[in-house]
């Protein structure tokens, strides 16, 4: 029990002693047992009075102080800071909130507000007899990170990890690395192509001593907390010899005498590949990979290559890391069936199935046997929804459809562009994009969500509609050879990853930051962090940015060896605990475990994990656990001083 | 519905038109122009409606013909499309599309036409005087004049003259009536009281002799006002003074084409030197503010517009020169001048004022008596 406290009633200004009586609440804190100071002033967060607080508790030998002030989220650290600065422990200080709770709710009623904050500050002192010294915990963290996805995101952020000293672990689902960026041949603003972009990072990973990188592998179990995450990684096999050396004559053969034909995904079903495959040459690993899921283990190619194995099994390792970085990217959004005609009208495709086209017809635009000559955008297909869930703007695909129409005209002859947009936003400096597709002679129409393009067949020929904006709403149509829906961006399906890691996952499906503007990488997991496309839609640029930053923030988290966490956390009292499971079972970040203790079965909890959050007080049946820093004896005292 | 057509564009631009795809529909265009009101957006609908290539809706429109090119939709414009040029080429655009012989199209649009035909109707005044011309005599009159008359005698000339006006106003006023056509004759939905387009005619006459709409096309920046001012009163100045020698040579031509010697303040001198004058100045003018490309509007020239200008300017110096040679006596520069002056004449007649662009001297007012007729047609309906 604490019994020389001090008590300040903070003007704030006039923002809380214009309603508030503040020289009536300090005569009162004075007149409470155990105060021995009570007092005023202006500002209570000032140089001065922050200096003079620290002279009371030196003089009068206080051992604890509350102030009456603002929220605890304002200045809850620099009053502990001021404590602590007077050799004073933080947590022995008490905050209570009389300006938002008390003069900015009630200036309309002065003396119920003063009423009102004589009772908080009375609470706020029962609290302050009865807080008791606590030291922040400290747990060891291994500098090494998991990250998840070998996107460009992914590899980039690994790059600058192991730059920085971290041992990184990057692992990718898919038998090969680059992700999304691999599919599109040029990329706008730079026009590089994407596999220049992947090949430069990969050949920067291998030559990078502290990254390993696991292909065909994914999460397949976690324990523990941040500084010390246990992972258990499951890897598919490639069913070829880790150290084949490449042999493209007969990689050509076996490709050719795999008898299984199946739509490929990496040209969006426009092509059929091959049990045995690689997207294209110049892939990486170099290594082939054997689709198990569709290959009927014929045994054709194992004839022709001895380095196929086809009973390679799947391996499960094992890592200890201090975080993990989710850099799982996103994909192109699937539009439902008639969708804009969608898989209803032959010559309906999507953006990414354009990209990908473009890329393997050369000389001429050919779709479904037919040239093409006028190919309509019909933009924001699957973003900006009126109706579905998907309410943001996917970003890149306005700046992505341009561009793609500016590559269209550059590489066949006669072709017509018309752009059925809802706005055109092709921010910052990809502008420059859709002045030169508009100076090219490409045609924007415009309408509102609630008046779509439509897309219609009629003997033969498809024809777009639309209730031009720009054209006093006139019905406009256009005979189009090939009608591209510019889909924006999903995340990609995560569902396992998602089930372990718990990482909160917002009403769009992509993962929540902790804050956007000032915490934009950190999930409300601690050590779990996020970059790139699974975050929110992103374009390359704006992915790599977001995988830098959290890169930096993997790396001040971990590097220093130890991690300093918040001492309020609940703690399980060991001989009152009947293991029930009950507090396992409501726990939302996994904090609990199953322990025996002197052949005693008991919940233990894991103080990395473990975010103070309370919901297993009220569950337990034998009121064997209490939450540091708000203990049941500090609440009851404060209810006792409430309704007195 | 309207059905878009892209290829109209690259039509377009063979008349003149330069980067109107660029527009992005700001509107600064309409913001500026002093033609604007709440029921049509100058130059903007034009230019969507060329972007889109809806020649049904841009042949039915009058609005080219209202704009008189103050041009400052093309100072304005932030993505430099030029408002104020497709305007000017929607108007040779419109002219050709007039025109049911499909000539004009032709003239705009191809170097070898123009000058072809410029060429073939030269050839032709040529092989009739080689063939049809008096006795070449060097006999001055009592005045000491040139007996111009005994070479080319005025009634047979006149002859040719009566054939020419003949021919050009058959094709302008057949060209007129299928604009008539295409502005009121598909406007189905507006019934059109006979009365009207009598009650509306004097229009026609008062802005063929004043091109008063052009004053509506007012700015604000002084020094604007003034170069407009300027450019107008020149403009008058020019259009009177071939007027004035077309019904000279037309109507009065045994009266003109005299061989005596008037005193120098005689009706046929005083007239010939004001139309002179007039074309002289205004030709001038033109070539200088097009070299200079100093306005807005002069900033682009079609080779159209430079025939027109070299060929008037021929015509008039040719003219000048039969003048002094005759008056001063000297025979052989006399005829062998007459010839070339009526080698120049008559392909720009002939192809100018039906054709190209002498034309919009017609078509402007008529366009703005159709659109009289039609407002006050919609007023009656209301």
């Amino acid at each position: 029990m604490k019994n020389r406290i001090g008590v300040y009633i903070c003007h704030c200004g006039s923002n809380i002693s214009d309603y508030v009586d503040v020289e009536k609440v300090k005569e009162i804190a004075g007149k409470e047992d155990s105060v021995v100071l009570s007092k005023t002033t202006m500002f209570a967060c000032s140089d001065s009075v922050q200096k003079e607080i620290i002279d009371d508790i030196k003089e009068q030998k206080l051992d604890a102080i509350v102030v009456a002030s603002c929220s605890p989220k304002l200045h809850l650290f620099t009053f502990r800071n001021v404590a602590q600065r007077a050799g004073l422990n933080p947590y022995n200080y008490i905050q209570v909130n009389v300006r938002e709770q008390c003069s900015w709710a009630h200036s309309d009623n002065p003396p119920k507000a003063t009423e009102k904050a004589i009772k908080l500050v009375k609470a706020g002192i029962e609290k302050a007899k009865h807080s008791q010294p606590l030291t922040p915990i400290s747990i060891p963290s291994n500098n090494a990170v998991l990250v998840v996805g070998a996107g460009i995101a992914g590899m980039r952020a690994a790059i600058e990890l192991a730059e920085m000293g971290t041992e990184v672990f990057l692992i990718e689902r898919e038998y090969f690395v680059g992700g999304r960026a691999s599919q599109w041949n040029e990329l706008f603003s730079t026009n590089e192509t994407g596999r220049e972009v992947v090949s430069r990072l990969y050949n920067k990973i291998i030559k990078t001593n502290n990254i390993t990188l696991f292909t065909g592998a994914d999460i397949d179990s976690k324990s523990g907390g941040v500084g010390n995450f246990d992972i258990k990684i499951k890897i598919k096999p490639r069913h070829i010899k880790p150290n084949c050396k490449l042999d493209l004559e007969n990689f050509k053969k076996a490709v050719e005498a795999c008898p299984v034909d199946f739509d490929d995904p990496f040209n969006f079903n426009l092509t059929k590949q091959k049990a045995i495959y690689k997207n294209y040459p110049s892939e990486f690993p170099e290594i082939p990979a054997i689709d198990f899921d569709h290959c009927t283990k014929c045994g054709k190619c194992v004839k022709i290559c001895s380095e196929i194995d086809l009973d390679q099994k799947e391996e499960i390792i094992n890592v200890n890391v201090g975080a993990i970085l989710l850099t799982t990217g996103s994909s192109p959004y699937e539009p439902e069936i008639s969708e804009f005609g969608y898989k209803e009208i032959d010559n309906v495709i999507t953006l990414q199935q354009l990209k990908r086209l473009i890329e393997l017809r050369e000389g001429e635009l050919i779709y479904q046997g037919k040239k093409i000559k006028n190919v309509a955008f019909i933009y924001c297909v699957g973003s900006r929804q009126v109706l579905g869930e998907n309410k943001y703007c996917s970003r890149y695909c306005c700046t992505s459809a341009i561009h793609t129409a500016i590559m269209l005209k550059e590489k066949y002859k006669g072709i017509n562009n018309f752009h059925f947009t809802r706005g055109v936003r092709t921010y910052g400096k990809q502008e420059i994009l859709y002045n030169k597709s508009s100076k090219q002679g490409d045609i924007f129409l415009q309408s509102f969500a609630d008046s779509p393009a439509e897309v219609y067949n009629e003997k033969g020929q498809t024809f777009v509609k639309i209730k031009d904006v720009l054209t006093t709403d006139k019905q406009l149509e256009v005979k189009a050879d090939l009608v591209v829906l510019v889909t924006g961006m999903v995340p990609r399906e995560n569902n396992s990853i998602n089930n372990i890691l718990k990482v909160p996952i917002g009403r769009d499906k992509f993962y929540n930051e902790i804050h956007p503007k000032l915490r934009p990488v950190e999930t409300v997991i601690d050590g779990v962090l996020i970059a790139g496309s699974c975050q929110a839609p992103l374009n390359i640029t704006e992915s790599v940015k977001s995988s830098l930053s959290a890169a930096a923030k993997v790396n001040s988290l971990i590097s220093k060896g130890e991690i300093e966490l918040e001492p309020t956390l609940a703690q399980i009292d060991k001989l009152l605990c009947e293991w029930c499971d009950k507090c396992t079972s409501v726990c939302p970040y996994s904090a609990i475990e199953k322990k025996e203790v002197n052949g005693k079965v008991i919940a233990e909890v894991n103080e990395a994990n473990c975010k103070g959050c309370g919901i297993c007080l009220p569950v337990c049946p034998t009121n064997a656990i209490q939450l540091i820093g708000y203990t049941d004896v500090e609440i009851e005292s404060m209810i006792d001083a409430l309704i007195d | 519905m309207a059905q878009i057509n892209p290829d109209f564009a690259k039509e377009l631009k063979e008349y003149g038109a330069l980067d109107f795809n660029a527009c992005y529909n700001c509107g600064n265009c309409t913001a500026v122009c002093s033609l604007s009101d709440k029921d049509n957006s100058f130059p903007r609908k034009m230019i969507r409606l060329s972007v889109l290539g809806l020649e049904d809706e841009l042949q039915t429109s009058l609005d080219p013909w209202l704009c008189y090119y103050c041009g400052e939709c093309s100072e304005t414009c932030p993505q430099n499309t030029d408002p104020g040029e497709l305007m000017m080429s929607l108007r040779r655009y419109l002219t050709s599309k007039y025109d049911w012989t499909g000539l004009a199209g032709k003239l705009y649009t191809s170097k070898v036409w123009e000058f072809g035909s410029i060429i073939f109707l030269a050839a032709v005044i040529l092989v009739l005087f080689i063939f049809f011309h008096g006795p070449m005599t060097t006999e001055l009159t009592a005045e000491g004049g040139v007996k111009l008359n005994t070479f080319a005698p005025w009634k047979q000339v006149e002859i040719g003259d009566w054939i020419m006006a003949g021919l050009l106003s058959f094709f302008l006023l057949s060209n007129i009536f299928n604009m008539y056509l295409k502005i009121i004759g598909r406007r189905k939905e507006i019934k059109i009281p006979l009365k009207l387009y009598f009650k509306e005619f004097w229009k026609v006459i008062l802005h063929f002799a004043t091109q008063l709409q052009f004053s509506k096309c007012n700015t604000q920046i002084s020094n604007k006002k003034f170069e407009l001012s300027t450019y107008w009163i020149i403009h008058l100045f020019l259009m009177t003074s071939y007027v004035i020698m077309f019904i000279l040579i037309v109507v009065f031509l045994g009266w003109f084409q005299t061989d005596n010697i008037y005193a120098w303040w005689h009706p046929q001198r005083l007239l010939g030197y004001y139309a002179t004058i007039g074309l002289t100045v205004g030709v001038i003018y033109f070539f200088i503010s097009r070299l200079k490309k100093s306005q807005e509007k002069t900033k682009h020239t079609h080779v159209t517009d430079w025939t027109f200008l070299v060929l008037l300017f021929l015509s008039t110096i040719t003219g000048i020169l039969v003048h002094i040679f005759r008056i001063y006596g000297m025979p052989y520069p006399t005829y062998y001048m007459y010839v070339f002056h009526l080698m120049v004449l008559f392909p720009m007649l002939m192809i100018e004022v039906p054709f190209s662009k002498w034309s919009h001297l017609a078509y402007r007012p008529f366009a703005i008596y159709f659109n009289n007729v039609i407002s006050a047609a919609k007023k009656i309906k209301k």
